[in-house]
């Protein structure tokens, strides 16, 4: 039995009964008030894409004045501007958002909650977050920060960075710092406690796994970067000297206690984009996630570690040689539940009847995307390759395989898979393939390429190079890659609009999902489910679907029998 | 779901893929591995340990990628494939979480071989440089790595934004008397060379691609790396890690010549640094001189003024802002000085140019600005109408009051 509380006619079969329904608050005030984590999750989501959009226009313009060797478009000035405000809207501004964005979309739905723990903190994370986004932007009207996303001490100094760029980079991370810090907190609290009946931690969805282990990476890591930052304040200026070495400061602190926010960070990422998959493939291939509990000991693990191995970004600075030892192996670690997760996948597609929406090609680009950055991540965990590799634009790949690869093609996926569930309407599946071709295309492009760069020895950030070594061709390459890559984003932003109006009607369940996101109307009610069905197994879903059918079949058994 | 669609955008994007791999012919030397040259057996070691972890890395990459696309292939529903229903297979994954780990160990094991070979510096050969004994920049906790019989050429490259300075240690136990030079480092061949980089200012990092590694210089701290090349010939190299607008022009370079050229090149490097300070300090005693005697007929109306120095504080004022009056800028406004709080930065930073500066060298670098210019500033910038619209109690109470801002009382 499916259903508990309602009184249904056809016994035994769930229905939606609705005693008394408010009318649904409208207008844009009933927006910017909302408390409902649906409508905070589309804000965050449609912030997160005019900060995407952002982002993208300034790494165009990165990718205008490296297309030909000595460029004299931009100014250097110019240029650190850009790619601090590029690195630091995409991370911070875009994936950062977009993930709290669909978590607080799904989390609820998905675990058969109505709402998130705590409703008002969770309309107070959004703000914060949008708040740092303005604050950060505002840099734009006096001098932006010129100090990379990283802003390494001394060069963050008032010293060498005497702007108020810098300050607007620290109140940014404090902002979203403490928007993600607030927004963990409640993802936690609302998956350790508001679970629908039956669902055990082994029924949680992956994608809740994930989810979890994120909010814990996040309670973690984001104090240590609001700390870090808040000396950084303190050392501009209230005279303190935390990195400064000319007074007994230590310029190393800074990049320890950046890189163990920033490690983590990665899977911070990454990890959300890992449920995703784990949900979308099974989906599509019409067969049960293989291997659950490798799934989530592998994200577990990845997290356990994941927060171990801070140093092996600072490889090449003066460390003592266990200590690049330590952070090799551990590093190297890390590949094996990274492996786990990835044949998993292929296994979970492997005897399936596999179907391809644009959401599936995501996820198979993401797999083959994420695949090559896990593997040159090995390279660059190895340390004394890594003395070659470092801050050259191997890096500078490596980072968006993983974090493209890894992150934001899930999203995407998670864009095409939830926009039915969240509009109601479906999105266009054959402009979504040609963004999808465009996107990936132009990814693999613009990317593969920069690896060859940076053997090539150019190094990263650097706003004009001498063409040696085949550089002015490759970064041709990589710079049309960058507009076809921009192109396909371009589609899919057309597909979003376009689809709000015109799309297809989606019903409650167009995928024929597993999970319980898909009991609800499309979009849901403000209180999600009028009755929350007892959980037996991992794919909900197909419980409640196979529970029907039966019915239904005895019912017109029945119904011959007695006619007989 | 049609699959037609499907296969044709993934097809594209295969195409895409492709392209962007068209230049991969035999005149892209770089295009798969790391750079060594010259013969260093560091940067060679690394290099190998690359292109191991590199085939590796395509077994597993096309291996992978290629179970991926065949599952995709053959499992497409449009074939008519059935879905099985199987939740897992607890022999798989142990055979995956092995495969992986022994991956690893084998990465680890090549690694650790070719370790030795990557770190540790060997002797100098016969033919290179006789350099003595245990002569080696003492500094920091961590002691450099010298090779086994203690001789090497050692370096100090020093980052400052935005220009790299390499200091060549002697027996000489004066630090401010050895044989320096900027930008190109001129080494001799076939000797094992050591370097310290440190960094004056921001972090930079040291890296010439053929020689090795690159490793950060930051400040308060020394990092150790070495080289020994065999072939003559010049190693091109540039700062890897951002310190600033010009992060991008900080170029350097190696140049390897033969022990004998190296030894004319230092003897004349020695000669003509010494000339230059002679020179240097002739210009500045004549300089203080010339002051000194202009300042003896000062009317006498203006003595007592110079009887009673004016207070430190003045100093600063005059410093901060000038007396408009008479048409002295003020030296904040162009200058960086932590005492003043000033930022400009039209001219160098006084706390790093001045730093163990006599009071009469900031005197005559004041009055003078055009005959003693800090590297990498152009001459006439700097106002040279200080003697005139200064007063001789307002000269000295800046002087010295820059002088007790910058060295300390």
């Amino acid at each position: 039995m499916t259903t508990t509380t309602a009184t249904p006619a056809k016994p035994g079969i769930p229905e939606i009964v609705t005693n008394s329904a408010a009318p649904r608050p409208s207008g844009w005030l009933s927006w910017l008030t909302s408390t409902d984590h649906k409508r905070i999750g589309i804000m965050y989501i449609v912030a997160s894409w005019v900060f995407l959009v952002l982002g993208g226009v300034e790494a165009l313009l990165i990718r205008l004045q490296l297309a030909v060797p000595d460029n004299t478009l931009l100014s250097p000035q110019t240029y650190n501007s850009l790619f601090t405000m590029h690195g630091t809207t995409m991370i911070f501004l875009f994936l950062m958002p977009m993930i709290a964005g669909f978590a607080n979309y799904l989390v609820p739905l998905m675990i058969g909650a109505r709402d998130m723990a705590f409703p008002k903190l969770n309309a107070l994370s959004l703000w914060l977050f949008i708040a740092g986004g303005i604050v950060f932007y505002g840099s734009l009207l006096f001098s932006p920060p010129e100090c990379g996303w990283t802003c390494y001490a001394p060069l963050s100094g008032t010293a060498f960075s005497p702007s108020n760029g810098v300050d607007a980079w620290i109140f940014l991370m404090h902002l979203t710092g403490v928007a993600s810090f607030i927004g963990a907190l409640n993802i936690f609290v609302t998956i350790t406690n508001m679970r629908a009946p039956g669902m055990s931690w082994g029924r949680m969805p992956l994608f809740i796994w994930a989810m979890l282990t994120q909010a814990i990476l996040l309670i973690i890591s984001v104090p240590v970067i609001a700390g870090a930052v808040t000396l950084l304040l303190t050392d501009r200026h209230f005279g303190t000297h935390f990195y400064d070495p000319t007074n007994g400061g230590s310029a190393l602190l800074w990049q320890h206690l950046f890189w163990f926010f920033g490690h983590p960070e990665v899977y911070i990422l990454v990890l959300p984009g890992f449920g995703v998959i784990s949900e979308i493939l099974p989906v599509f291939s019409r067969k049960p996630i293989f291997g659950y509990k490798a799934i989530v000991a592998a994200t577990l693990g990845i997290a356990v570690i994941g927060t171990l191995v801070w140093a092996h970004h600072m490889f090449t600075t003066p460390l003592p040689f266990f200590l690049l030892i330590f952070f090799m192996l551990g590093t190297y670690l890390i590949a094996i539940p990274t492996g786990v997760k990835i044949f998993n996948w292929i296994f979970t597609m492997w005897r399936g009847s596999i179907e391809f929406p644009v959401a599936m090609l995501y996820s198979l680009g993401f797999l083959a995307t994420f695949l090559l950055g896990g593997i040159t991540g090995i390279f660059l965990a190895t340390f004394p390759v890594d003395w070659q590799l470092q801050d050259t634009y191997f890096i500078v790949a490596h980072l968006h395989y993983t974090i493209v690869g890894g992150a934001v093609f899930a999203m995407m996926a998670a864009l095409y898979y939830w926009f039915p569930k969240m509009t109601g309407r479906m999105m266009d599946e054959k402009l979504g393939k040609v963004s999808f071709a465009l996107t990936l295309g132009g990814f693999w492009i613009t990317f593969l390429i920069q690896h060859s760069a940076g053997l090539s020895g150019m190094p990263r950030r650097v706003y004009e190079y001498a063409d040696v070594n085949n550089l002015g061709t490759y970064n041709m390459i990589s710079t049309i890659g960058s507009f076809i890559l921009a192109l396909g984003v371009l589609l899919t932003i057309v597909n979003i609009v376009q689809s709000l109006k015109k799309g297809a009607k989606a019903g409650p369940d167009p995928w024929r999902g597993n999970t319980l996101e898909w009991f609800t109307p499309s979009p849901p009610p403000v209180n999600n489910f009028d009755v929350v069905p007892r959980v037996r197994s991992v794919e909900p879903m197909q419980d409640i679907r196979r529970q029907i059918e039966r019915q239904d079949r005895v019912g017109e058994e029945a119904g011959v029998a007695a006619g007989d | 779901m049609t699959s037609r669609p499907a296969k044709n955008s993934l097809l594209f994007a295969l195409v895409l893929v492709a392209a962007s791999l068209l230049p991969a012919s035999s005149a892209f030397a770089d295009l798969i591995a790391p750079q060594s040259g010259g013969g260093t057996p560091n940067a060679e070691a690394i290099r190998s340990l690359y292109l191991w972890i590199f085939g590796l890395g395509c077994v597993v990459f096309f291996g992978v990628g290629g179970l991926l696309i065949w599952t995709v292939m053959k499992y497409r529903s449009s074939k008519g494939a059935v879905a099985v229903r199987v939740h897992g297979n607890n022999r798989l994954e142990i055979g995956w979480t092995v495969g992986a780990a022994m991956l690893l160990v084998l990465i680890s094991v090549v690694t650790f071989l070719k370790l030795d070979q990557i770190k540790n510096p060997p002797n100098s050969s016969a033919n290179g440089l006789a350099t003595p004994k245990n002569v080696a920049f003492a500094s920091g906790p961590t002691k450099p790595s010298l090779p086994p019989n203690g001789r090497s050429l050692d370096i100090d490259v020093n980052g400052q934004q935005y220009v790299w300075r390499y200091t060549y240690a002697d027996t000489d136990t004066n630090n401010l008397n050895n044989v320096f030079s900027y930008e190109q480092m001129v080494v001799p061949t076939d000797t094992t060379v050591t370097l310290n980089i440190r960094a004056q200012d921001v972090q930079h990092s040291w890296w010439i691609p053929e020689l090795g590694g690159k490793f950060d210089a930051v400040p308060g701290y020394t990092n150790y790396t070495w080289f020994k090349i065999s072939e003559p010939g010049v190693y091109e190299g540039q700062c890897a890690e951002l310190c600033g607008r010009g992060h991008a022009s900080m170029i350097a370079s190696v140049k390897a010549v033969s022990p004998d050229e190296f030894k004319l090149w230092y003897a004349d490097q020695k000669t003509a640094i010494l000339a230059a300070e002679k020179s240097a300090a002739a210009a500045r005693n004549k300089l203080v001189a010339k002051d000194e005697a202009a300042l003896k007929t000062v009317p006498k109306s203006e003595a007592p003024a110079a009887a009673a120095p004016v207070a430190a504080a003045d100093g600063k004022k005059i410093f901060v802002a000038g007396v408009p009056a008479t048409g002295a800028l003020a030296c904040g406004s162009c200058h960086v000085l932590a005492d003043a709080g000033t930022k400009g930065a039209v001219g160098p930073n006084l706390n790093t140019v001045l730093k163990g500066q006599s009071a009469a060298m900031i005197k005559a670098s004041t009055l003078y600005p055009n005959k003693i210019i800090s590297k990498g500033y152009a001459a006439n910038i700097m106002p040279a109408n200080y003697g005139t619209s200064l007063t001789k109690a307002e000269l000295d109470a800046l002087i010295k009051y820059i002088d007790e801002a910058v060295n300390g009382k």
